[in-house]
């Protein structure tokens, strides 16, 4: 019979992230990663001047 | 000035520091918020009187660059004097415990320091189809947010995300991105806000404000956005160590011209320093000594901590000048652009001393505002 768990939120990461997991007989058997935030960069860069793409996509992550 | 005098300090520590360097960082941020020399040795008593006040931070549509500026400020052993200066119970990106842990500790901490405890919020808040882009331990962000301001005595919003929205709501703003106090705002939450934007901000102007809520158990004076007066009361043009080119008409026009090398004014690439307020010149970053920011290093201001300015208009769009109109008579901003015959561009200059030439030449060029701003307001 196997059990799941799930870590959320994962700490001494950057961003948000949950991880899921399925654990049969002490070993996992199945597992998801998944980011718990989305902002949309890639939609916010459509249609801008390319000389402006750095200033977005620098931003991605700060560390 | 007596207490002051570092010379008779003995080898006592304070906060991991040697105590005179502990004053001496007291006082610096004392003067950083334009207050006398002797609030210093204030500062430095409630930080060491009582027991270190709780912050808890929340982190919502944030990149953690924040958290990184703040950290990585290189005050000697600052980080340091943060984790001991402040008695820091949540955070997510330097929290031991992960998921269940983690949510116990955030709600044991609020319960045990109700209406006492500071709240940093880090990021935006998307509200849109119920706030489920940015999700914590299954909650929304939207909904920690409120639960968390409801039972806080202040809430700092960090970063230019927290204060107006920043990157994430940029056009067309996919998530409903919004800044902390507009939600807390629409939920009813009465909490005061205090907000420090910039992309990342200077680290010494959240140190500073938390520091003087600390001492004078208030906030300090406040502009209409909610920003601190010491560190946003004046435009970044207004000290910048290029404004003398720029008042004497020497501008860089590309990356790498001769006049770019010669560290001239960075207004026709698009600085954004006229219209923008923030203490950059004068803060600087890093602690590593003149020019140790974006115009010192020669890049324009693209003005990280201004709504409407910064990752709304795009970076090479000339600024528009708060208070300060340049004269007339500068070189345009793109000569030999179509659609102005040479002749106007020169009948405009040359009645430039008179005030027509002057509106001529101004709508011609661009360089004029709506609104009669020839006046120096900002003194």
């Amino acid at each position: 019979m196997s059990k799941r768990i799930t870590i959320d939120p994962i700490t001494r990461i950057e961003g948000h992230l949950r991880i899921d997991c399925e654990i049969d007989g002490g070993h996992v058997t199945k597992a998801w990663s998944s980011g718990q935030m989305w902002r949309g960069i890639e939609t916010i860069l459509k249609g801008r001047d390319p000389r402006d793409a750095w200033i977005f996509t620098q931003r991605f992550c700060g560390v | 000035m007596k207490d002051l005098e570092y010379g008779s300090m003995n080898e006592e520590t304070v906060c991991g520091f040697s105590r005179r360097d502990f004053l001496k960082f007291c006082s610096t941020l004392a003067v950083g918020m334009g207050l006398p020399l002797s609030a210093g040795a204030k500062i430095a008593e409630a930080v060491t009187a009582q027991k270190r006040p709780p912050v808890l931070w929340l982190s919502a549509q944030e990149c953690t660059g924040c958290t990184e500026s703040l950290l990585r400020a290189n005050h000697p052993t600052l980080e340091k004097l943060i984790l001991e200066l402040i008695s820091l119970e949540y955070h997510e990106t330097l929290l031991v415990g992960s998921g269940k842990q983690a949510e116990e500790w955030r709600t044991k901490s609020m319960k045990e320091y109700k209406g006492k405890y500071i709240l940093v919020v880090d990021g935006s808040i998307p509200v849109k189809d119920n706030g489920i882009y940015c999700k914590i331990g299954g909650k929304t962000v939207m909904s920690l947010l409120v639960e968390m301001a409801t039972d806080a005595a202040a809430v700092v919003a960090i970063g230019s995300c927290s204060s107006w929205g920043g990157v994430p709501s940029a056009d067309p703003n996919p998530t409903g991105a919004s800044p902390a106090h507009e939600v807390l705002k629409n939920k009813g939450v009465k909490t005061p806000v205090v907000n420090i934007p910039g992309c990342p901000p200077n680290p010494y102007n959240f140190l500073s404000t938390v520091l003087y809520y600390v001492t004078f158990k208030k906030l300090p004076e406040l502009d209409d956005q909610a920003r601190p007066k010491f560190a946003y009361g004046r435009l970044i043009h207004e000290n910048c160590e290029r404004r003398p080119h720029f008042d004497a008409g020497r501008f860089a026009l590309q990356f790498g011209d001769e006049e770019h090398r010669k560290g001239y004014c960075l207004y026709k690439l698009g600085c954004k320093g006229p219209e923008t307020f923030a203490n950059c010149p004068v803060q600087l970053f890093n602690d590593v000594g003149s020019g140790a920011w974006p115009v010192g290093t020669g890049h324009p201001c693209f003005g990280c901590t201004e709504k409407g300015v910064g990752f709304t208009v795009p970076l090479h769009t000339p600024a528009r000048p708060k208070y300060l109109t340049p004269p007339s008579l500068f070189t345009e901003v793109y000569p030999g652009k179509e659609g102005i015959s040479p002749g106007v561009k020169a009948l405009a200059a040359g009645f430039a001393g008179a005030a027509i030439g002057a509106a001529g030449a101004a709508a011609v060029t661009g360089l004029g505002k709506k609104d009669d701003d020839t006046k120096d307001k900002g003194e």
